[in-house]
């Protein structure tokens, strides 16, 4: 215990060290985070105590079903807890340097994965935790709960909660590991993607909202009577189950109900606790060293996938510095697994998303809907151009890592090498984006003028995005951080993605009148007037051209750093 | 020829390193000397563009190296002290990406390649990735990309940590035949007898200031008392 605590205590001197570091430049980091963190927390509060106010109260869903829909958001929220402490503890218990160095000292391997794993799940989990405790006041401050309610429920019935998503996703990486000794990492990998994916249409087939509603409404208006027989036997074993219960039974007063769930969240948690230590006690060191064995065997990519005019040593169309540099991202790209697989799964997603819209009927004889569809499915690719640019540009700055000296002391220009980061990053970004925009446009309705709009402003967006995850990854650049997944959901992504979708909100608040107007005259007077849409395309254009010059402006001061 | 004029570097209220004034002839071997932390690498950072100083200038052949830096580094080759490369890359594609960051075509880069893998003995790795190379398989694989476009100038951060006797042997012969051709070498170590055997001029650094110069020649030899020299000065 002694040597759990000693080591805590230097991450958190260390820690409260950064916090408190009052220069000016980190004052300014902090207190930007604090305002845009701080931003995001209140919009979702007010976000949260608004949908429940307006479920309740105007469409009058009703506790249980109302408790049935957080059920499965809670879910949602349990496997990208449960994902996001699974990528990260990768990185954390079994590729970082510190493992190395505590594994040489005389501690217990026990203790370092109960440091290192309280260690992965504050800094893997803490937007998470900030995220879910605003999504709490919000809905606990709608049904004016007293002060103690939120305490009880953050640090009894959240924390736990998210505490269960990341000691089973280190129990399952354990297990996966072992597995991955025997069938290779890229194999495992894909059956892991596989898993999810299975797991999340499974839930989601078979406790269908569509299927929910109308079993529930069929009741009405005493839909909030607890029909268990509604729920399928599975889900009353989900954690998520467990807090969604325990807040409806507090809600309609019943204490003994409301604490057998939490109970059971409780117990459950004891176990995974003893399960866990016990598991890393006889295996954590055994694991540790299978993935250094996996780590050290180098996969050899297929035949087909040789690429011999990427290789380096062959004339390009490039004049020779673009060309090294094109040529090095290529292959340190596609030569580490964690990089492709995650584009293929977003890309899988991307397919997903265009098939299941190709089965809808989207184009609607009401404006409003009409002009809420066209957004909804603008913010995807949006929110898909955001993802992409957070995963993937915004470490590249930070990738260049130790290795950066080679460039830094050669004749190029860093104006050079952050430009052909960009030009190469906005037009993989750009390229995706547009595919799903100009086709889920055409999709929704057979309207050139849309098409039009819809791919001016993804333009607009993935140049404002890209510039602004380059710039702010060059900004808060880590080149000692090996590992693109741990760049990617540092502090300063956080802040960069929460930036993204502030932008993504104002795109929306400029396009939304105009568009629901352009709407009115399409289907009321049969007219397309695209006039009205030009004012907002030049907003926007405007806005992603000062957010791409400012960003730029920022990554180049800060790529010129002493390095 | 690289000429260092008052240049101070701070770290905050740190100064790290303090009105240091230089001037290195061509083809001279130069080595520089200091207990640690006493300001070599923040030194060698600011001559190769890695730093910038707070105030004064670094002159590499005549060109600033901070207002004016691509000329100066087209005529530098450096060697860090801590030898990192691309882990996914073999030293051969290092060796072909730095080569293209100094602009030389292809077909030329083919051959100097093939010259270095001769001269450093780096054949049995060059096509492995560098995530399973050893220190001195680095350290030799750093060595080739430095002297890849033929610079004029070496600036060399502790060159032989890691290596074996053989490869430092190899790597002291061909510094040494390129000093005779008229390269110039910057060399910071903590071994002196490679100092006693190579520099023909030496700086000691202590706390950022220059405390001791003196250049060994027919005339004057350190014949091991450059130890005794050191530790006294440093103490």
């Amino acid at each position: 215990m002694r040597e759990i605590v000693l080591v805590l205590n230097v991450k958190a001197t260390s820690f409260l060290k950064n916090v408190l570091d009052f220069r000016i430049e980190s004052l300014f980091k902090n207190l930007s985070s604090l305002l845009i963190f701080g931003g995001v927390a209140v919009g979702i509060f007010l976000l949260s105590r608004a949908a429940t106010g307006y479920l309740l109260t105007q469409a009058h869903i009703g506790l249980f079903l109302f408790h049935r829909f957080l059920s499965m958001l809670l879910y949602v929220f349990f496997i990208t807890v449960n994902l996001g402490n699974m990528i990260v503890c990768y990185a954390t218990l079994y590729r970082s340097e510190e493992v190395g160095f505590l594994m040489g000292l005389p501690m217990k391997h026990r203790n370092i994965f109960i440091v290192k794993f309280i260690d992965n799940f504050f800094y893997s989990s803490s937007t998470l935790l900030l995220l879910g405790l605003a999504l709490l006041l919000g809905y606990g401050s709608y049904f004016s709960m007293p002060w103690y309610f939120y305490l009880v429920t953050l640090f009894v019935v959240l924390l736990p909660f998210m505490l269960i998503a990341g000691i089973i996703a280190v129990i399952i990486l354990m297990v996966l590991i072992k597995i991955a000794s025997h069938i290779g990492i890229r194999w495992l990998l894909a059956g892991i993607i596989l898993l999810y994916l299975s797991a999340i249409y499974l839930y989601f087939s078979m406790t269908n909202p569509v299927h929910l509603v109308q079993e529930v409404m069929r009741h009405y208006p005493d839909v909030n009577a607890y029909f268990g027989y509604l729920d399928p036997p599975f889900a009353r074993y989900l954690p998520n189950h467990w807090v969604s219960e325990f807040l409806y039974w507090t809600m309609v007063d019943d204490p003994t109900r409301a604490s057998t769930n939490l109970v059971t969240l409780l117990l459950i948690l004891a176990g995974l606790v003893v399960v866990a230590v016990a598991m890393a006690k006889s295996y954590y060191y055994r694991s540790w060293l299978a993935a250094s064995d996996a780590r050290s065997q180098r996969g050899t990519l297929p035949s087909w996938f040789t690429l011999r005019f990427m290789e380096f040593g062959k004339k390009g169309f490039l004049r020779e510095q673009s060309d090294a540099l094109f040529r090095r991202d290529f292959w340190v790209f596609f030569r580490e697994p964690s990089q492709w697989l995650h584009l293929m799964l977003m890309l899988l997603l991307l397919m997903i998303f265009l098939v299941s819209m190709g089965s809808l009927e989207l184009k609607l004889n009401q404006p409003f809907l009409q002009t809420v569809s066209f957004l909804v499915v603008f913010l995807f690719d949006g929110f898909l151009i955001a993802s992409i640019s957070l995963r993937f540009v915004f470490p590249s700055v930070s990738l260049e890592g130790d290795a950066f000296w080679c460039v830094r002391s050669a004749p190029v220009s860093l104006r050079k090498v952050y430009m052909h980061k960009f030009v190469t990053s906005f037009a993989l970004v750009l390229l995706i984006g547009e595919m799903l925009a100009v086709v889920s446009t055409a999709m929704l309705r057979d309207n050139p003028v849309l098409v039009i709009v819809a791919a001016l402003c993804t333009a607009f967006v993935a140049l404002a995005l890209t510039s602004a995850n380059l710039g702010a990854g060059a900004y808060f650049a880590s080149y000692r951080e090996k590992n693109p997944i741990r760049v990617a959901s540092s502090q300063g992504a956080s802040l960069t993605f929460l930036g993204s979708m502030v932008y993504l909100g104002c795109v929306v608040l400029i396009l939304v009148v105009p568009l629901n107007r352009y709407f009115e005259m399409l289907i009321l007077r049969g007219n397309s007037a695209p006039t009205w849409l030009t004012l907002p395309v030049a907003a926007i254009g405007v806005l992603s051209i000062v957010t791409f010059f400012a960003s730029t402006a920022v990554g180049l001061s800060t790529i010129r750093r002493d390095y | 020829m690289i000429e260092l004029k008052n240049v101070t570097k701070k770290f905050g209220p740190f100064t790290a390193v303090d009105n240091v004034s230089l001037r290195i002839e061509k083809g001279q071997f130069f080595g520089f000397l200091g207990p640690n932390g006493a300001g070599k690498t923040t030194t060698i950072k600011m001559l190769t563009g890695l730093y910038s100083p707070t105030s004064g200038i670094c002159l590499v052949n005549g060109h600033d190296v901070h207002r004016d830096p691509l000329p100066a580094k087209q005529s530098i080759g450096y060697v860090p002290d801590q030898p990192f490369l691309y882990e996914k890359l073999t030293g051969r594609e290092f060796l072909y990406f730095v080569g293209g960051l100094f602009q030389i075509p292809v077909d030329n880069l083919r051959d100097r390649i093939a010259h270095s893998i001769e001269a450093f003995e780096i054949g049995d790795f060059i096509d492995r990735r560098a995530e399973e190379y050893s220190q001195g398989m680095r350290q030799r694989i750093v060595l080739s990309a430095a002297l890849l476009h033929d610079p004029q100038v070496l600036v060399i951060d502790e060159p032989l940590i890691g290596l074996d006797p053989r490869s430092a042997r190899l790597v002291k012969d061909s510094l040494k035949e390129r000093t005779g051709r008229g390269l110039t070498i910057f060399m910071s170590t903590h071994l002196l007898e490679i100092v006693e055997e190579l520099c023909d001029r030496i700086a000691i650094i202590k706390d950022g200031r220059i405390i001791h110069e003196e250049v060994q020649n027919e005339l004057r030899r350190f014949d091991g008392q450059l130890e005794t020299m050191f530790l006294e000065l440093t103490k």
